[in-house]
C-alpha cells in the first residue's frame, strides 16, 4: 500500500507542533528580564521603522533615567495602524501611550473615550516650552482641553532624490563636475533621458514603488506645487483660495500627469515601479537601478544605516526655475497621546514628557529624522550629513496654511465621506492605462471630492453644527506667504 | 453484508396496516433514535458551538450593520435603510470585483482539476516508487500560508522581474519590459497561476481518495474482458469517480470564490481595482482601503457588500446543484 501512513503523519505533526510550541515558550520566557521590584511597565505603540534607531535610543536613555519604569514597545504596520488601534480600544487592550492614528479625527477619538486629557500635566509652564501658536482646538486640543502636542518642525515633506553616480555617468553635471540638480520639469526630463539612454538598459531615469498606492500621489504633489498649485492629496489640503479641490480645473495636474505618462512611454521609468513598494524602490535607487526618486526625509536615515551617501536632493521642481507654490502645514500638531484607560498615567506622562523634551528633539534632529518643533533643538543639533543639512535648508519652502477649524471650531464636526476612486486610484488607473482620458478622470475626481465635502457639511449641519462650505474659503490667503490664522 | 442489509425489503408504506405505527411512533421513535446516537451528538456539539459562534452568528450579526453608515467605532447610530445595498448594487467597482472573482474561479477550477486528476492517476499507480513522497511534495503548498506565498512571489517578481524581462527581451518574446504586477491583466494571470499551484494539493488528495474507493476487481474484470487503458479510464474510472468529482468541483468553486489573502498580499486588488476580487473589495470597505493616506472605513457598506455577495453565491450554488441534478437525470434517462 503506497498511501501515506496516518500514524506517521500524526507523529510528524505532533513532533512539528511540539517543536513550535517549545520555540514559542522559549521565546516567551526570554522576555522576562531582570527588573527591579516595583517596576511599572508602559505599553507603547508606534509605527516607526526608519525612525526606530532614534526611538530605541530614547527608550534606553529614559529607562536609565527612570529605573522603575519599563517601556514595552510594540511597532505596528503603519497602513493598518488605525484598524489595530481601533480593535485594541474595543478589546480593552489599548496601549498606555500611543501614536495618534490618522483616522478617525482627533475629536472623534476623544468623543469615543480613547484619549486622556493632559490638562492636569500640561500646565501653562509646560506648554511654554513650545513656540507660540501651537495649541489649537481640532489640532492638538479638543473643546479647550489638551490631548497632544506638536512634535516635528516643518520643512518640505517631499524631495526629489538624485543618484549622484548615475547623474555623473550620464554626464548630467555642472562645468565643475558636480551633479547638476534639476530645477525644472524639463531638467528632470533631460536627466531621465540621459540616464536611460547612456546606461545601455541597465538603469532608468526615474523610479518609484507604488505598492500599495503610495508613491504616485507624491510625484504629483511635488511637481504641481512647484507649478503653483497649493492644494494636495490629503483630506485637509484643498485650495483654500476657493475652498475646493481643483484636480480637474487646475491645468497643472493634467500637465504633470501627461508628462509622467510621456516619461513612461519613452521608457524613462523603472518598469517594475507599479510592482514594488517604497522600501524596495528605495533599495533599488541605492543600488543604482534608477536616477531619481521622490520621497521624504525618512529615506535618508535608511540610506545612512546602509552607508549610502552618494546622493543629492532638491525640491519643488517647476515648469520655470522659480516655484510658485510651496508646502504648507497647519500650526500645532499631534503625534503622541495617553490612553484614557491607562493605569500608569504618571509613568506614561513621564515618558510623554521625555519624548516632547527639547533634548529628545535635538537627538531627533541629530539622528537625521527631521526637524524638531523646538527651534533651539534645531539650532544646537550637530548635523554631520550634508544631505540632511540640505533638507534643513529647505525650511523656507514650508509655510503655515489656513486652518478652517481654527476660524470655526464646528468645522471639526464635519466628517468628509471617503471617495472611491480617489487620487491614488485614479493615478494608478491612468498610469496602468486603464483610464485613458487624463483631464476627464481628474475632473471627475474633483467633482467627487467636492461633492463629498458638501455631503459632509450637510450631515454636520443636520446634527446641529454651524458650518457651511464658506468655512473652507480663505480669500485673503496668498500661497507665497505664511498665513496668520485667527482663532474664532 | 452492508449491501444485503440496505437492499432488504422495506415494510409497506401504504395501506391501513402500515399507517397505524407511522402515526403513533414518531415522537417516541425519534427520541429513541437520538438516545441511541447520543455519543454522536456529544461529539458534534463542540463543532456546532464553534460554527454557531464564529460562522452563523457573525453572518446574521453583521447583517444588522448593513443598515447603518458606521465606521466601526462606537455603536452604529446613523440608520440609512437600504442605501448601502443600493450603493453596492450600483457600484461599478463591486461588479468589476465580481467579474474578477468569477474569472479567477472559472480559470482556476478546470485547470486545477485537470492537473490534479492527471497527478492523482499517476500517483495511484501501485508500481510507482516514492508515491508518498510525491504526494507530500504536491500537498506542501496547501499547508503554506497564502499570505507567505504571496509575499515570496511578490519578492521574486520585484527582485528577479528585471532579469526575467531582460531574458524575454533578448529572446525577442517581448518588445518592452513588463511591469509584472503593475499590468492588471498580467497580474491577474499571475494570481491565477499561483492560485492553481497553491491549492492543487487539496484536489489531488480528494481525487486520490476517490480513486482508492474503486475496487481493484472491477479493473481486473475489465482487463480480462480485453479493455485497454483508455477504455478502462473512460468506462470505469470516470463513471465511478463521478460522485466524488462532483463534490470536488463544488468545493473547488466555493474555495475559489473565497480567494482573498493571495490577492491582498500580491496586488492589494490594484492597480486601479484591476485585480480586485470581492473579498478584497469588502476588506477595503471595512478597513479603510489601500490608499496613500488612511481613509474612513465603512463597516455598514462592507456588511451590505458581504451579504449581497453571499446571496449571489447562494444563487450560483443552487444553479450548480440544479445543473448537476439535471445532468444526472439526463444520464439516467439515457441509460434507461
Amino acid at each position: 500500500m503506497s498511501s501515506l501512513s496516518r500514524r506517521g503523519f500524526l507523529t510528524a505533526s505532533a513532533a512539528l507542533g511540539g517543536t513550535a510550541l517549545a520555540s514559542a515558550l522559549t521565546g516567551c520566557s526570554s522576555s522576562s528580564s531582570s527588573t527591579p521590584p516595583g517596576t511599572r511597565t508602559i505599553d507603547h505603540w508606534d509605527w516607526f521603522v526608519s525612525q526606530e534607531p532614534w526611538l530605541k535610543q530614547e527608550i534606553a536613555l529614559f529607562e536609565k533615567a527612570h529605573p522603575k519604569i519599563k517601556i514595552k514597545r510594540t511597532v505596528q504596520v503603519s497602513d493598518k495602524y488605525p484598524d489595530l488601534i481601533n480593535l485594541a480600544f474595543r478589546g480593552g487592550s489599548a496601549p498606555d501611550l500611543l501614536m495618534i492614528p490618522s483616522t478617525p479625527a482627533l475629536q472623534e477619538q476623544v468623543a469615543d473615550g480613547w484619549l486622556r486629557t493632559l490638562d492636569d500635566y500640561a500646565t501653562p509652564q509646560w506648554r511654554g516650552r513650545f513656540p507660540d501658536g501651537n495649541f489649537y482646538n481640532g489640532v492638538d486640543m479638543v473643546e479647550g482641553k489638551v490631548y497632544s502636542a506638536p512634535f516635528s518642525g516643518q520643512a518640505p515633506w517631499l524631495q526629489l532624490y538624485i543618484h549622484n553616480g548615475l547623474f555623473k555617468q550620464a554626464g548630467v553635471t555642472n562645468p565643475d563636475g558636480s551633479v547638476k540638480l534639476p530645477k525644472t520639469w524639463d531638467d528632470v526630463t533631460a536627466a531621465a533621458e540621459a540616464i536611460t539612454g547612456k546606461s545601455g538598459g541597465k538603469a532608468y531615469g526615474l523610479g518609484f514603488g507604488n505598492v500599495p498606492n503610495t508613491s504616485l500621489p507624491w510625484w504629483v504633489e511635488l511637481f504641481v506645487r512647484g507649478a503653483g498649485s497649493p492644494a494636495g492629496y490629503g483630506t485637509d489640503l484643498l485650495d483654500y483660495r476657493v475652498g475646493k479641490w481643483t484636480f480637474g480645473s487646475d491645468r497643472n495636474y493634467t500637465d504633470f500627469v501627461e508628462l509622467l505618462l510621456e516619461w513612461k512611454k519613452k521608457g524613462y521609468v523603472y518598469p517594475s515601479s507599479m510592482s514594488i513598494g517604497d522600501e524596495q524602490a528605495r533599495a533599488f535607487f541605492e543600488r543604482g537601478k534608477f536616477g531619481m526618486i521622490v520621497g521624504g526625509v525618512w529615506n535618508q536615515s535608511t540610506w545612512t544605516q546602509h552607508h549610502f551617501t552618494d546622493y543629492s536632493l532638491t525640491t519643488l521642481p517647476s515648469p520655470t526655475e522659480t516655484p510658485k507654490a510651496f508646502f504648507y502645514y497647519p500650526p500645532g500638531g499631534h503625534l503622541w497621546a495617553l490612553s484614557k484607560n491607562t493605569k500608569v498615567s504618571d509613568e506614561a506622562w513621564a515618558w510623554f514628557d521625555w519624548l516632547y523634551s527639547p533634548a529628545a528633539g535635538q537627538r531627533w534632529v541629530e539622528s537625521g529624522q527631521g526637524l524638531s518643533i523646538f527651534p533651539e533643538a534645531n539650532k544646537n543639533a550637530k548635523v554631520t550629513s550634508q544631505q540632511f543639512q540640505d533638507y534643513i535648508d529647505m525650511r523656507q519652502f514650508a509655510l503655515p496654511m489656513p486652518v478652517p477649524a481654527i476660524r470655526n471650531p464646528d468645522v471639526s464636526k464635519v466628517v468628509v465621506p471617503t471617495v472611491t476612486p480617489d487620487l491614488p486610484d485614479v493615478l494608478a488607473g491612468l498610469y496602468s492605462g486603464q483610464l485613458k482620458d487624463v483631464s476627464g478622470a481628474l475632473s471627475a475626481l474633483e467633482d467627487r471630492r467636492n461633492k463629498a465635502l458638501a455631503e459632509g457639511v450637510k450631515q454636520a449641519q443636520a446634527k446641529g453644527a454651524k458650518v457651511s462650505l464658506a468655512d473652507w474659503v480663505f480669500k485673503d490667503w496668498d500661497p507665497t506667504k505664511p498665513y496668520q490664522n485667527k482663532p474664532a | 453484508m452492508q449491501l444485503l442489509d440496505t437492499a432488504a425489503p422495506k415494510p409497506p408504506t401504504g395501506g391501513r396496516g402500515a399507517a397505524a405505527p407511522a402515526v403513533t411512533a414518531p415522537a417516541h421513535g425519534r427520541w429513541q433514535r437520538i438516545k441511541a446516537a447520543r455519543w454522536s451528538y456529544v461529539y458534534l456539539a463542540p463543532l456546532m458551538a464553534l460554527l454557531l459562534t464564529f460562522v452563523v452568528y457573525p453572518i446574521f450579526g453583521s447583517l444588522a450593520y448593513a443598515f447603518y453608515r458606521w465606521n466601526g467605532i462606537g455603536s452604529p447610530g446613523d440608520y440609512v435603510g437600504l442605501d448601502n445595498f443600493r450603493q453596492i448594487a450600483h457600484d461599478a467597482i463591486f461588479w468589476r470585483a465580481v467579474g474578477h472573482t468569477f474569472v479567477y474561479a472559472i480559470v482556476v477550477v478546470p485547470v486545477q482539476l485537470l492537473i490534479a486528476l492527471v497527478l492523482a492517476l499517476t500517483l495511484n499507480n501501485r508500481k510507482l516508487r516514492f508515491a508518498s513522497f510525491y504526494r507530500t511534495l504536491f500537498f506542501l503548498p496547501v499547508v503554506t500560508s497564502p499570505a507567505v506565498v504571496g509575499v515570496i512571489v511578490q519578492l521574486m517578481l520585484s527582485n528577479f522581474g528585471d532579469s526575467l524581462n531582460r531574458w524575454l527581451l533578448d529572446a525577442h518574446l517581448i518588445g518592452r519590459p513588463v511591469d509584472w504586477l503593475g499590468n492588471p491583466k498580467i497580474a491577474l494571470g499571475i494570481i491565477i497561476l499561483v492560485g492553481v499551484w497553491q491549492t492543487l494539493g487539496y484536489n489531488l488528495v480528494y481525487f486520490l481518495a476517490g480513486l482508492q474507493t474503486i475496487p481493484e476487481e472491477v479493473y481486473e474484470a475489465a482487463r480480462i474482458d480485453g479493455a485497454g487503458r483508455l477504455r478502462t479510464f473512460t468506462h470505469i474510472t470516470v463513471p465511478l469517480l463521478r460522485p466524488v468529482g462532483l463534490m470536488i468541483v463544488i468545493l473547488a468553486f466555493i474555495g475559489s470564490f473565497q480567494v482573498f489573502d493571495l490577492v491582498q498580499v500580491l496586488t492589494g486588488g490594484g492597480p486601479y481595482f484591476g485585480t480586485e476580487v470581492v473579498n478584497t473589495y469588502i476588506y477595503h470597505l471595512a478597513f479603510g482601503g489601500n490608499q496613500a493616506t488612511a481613509t474612513e472605513p465603512n463597516v455598514g457598506l462592507a456588511s451590505a457588500a458581504s451579504f449581497f455577495y453571499g446571496l449571489l453565491l447562494i444563487g450560483f450554488s443552487v444553479l450548480q446543484v440544479l445543473l448537476f441534478r439535471s445532468l444526472a437525470k439526463r444520464r439516467a434517462t439515457g441509460r434507461a
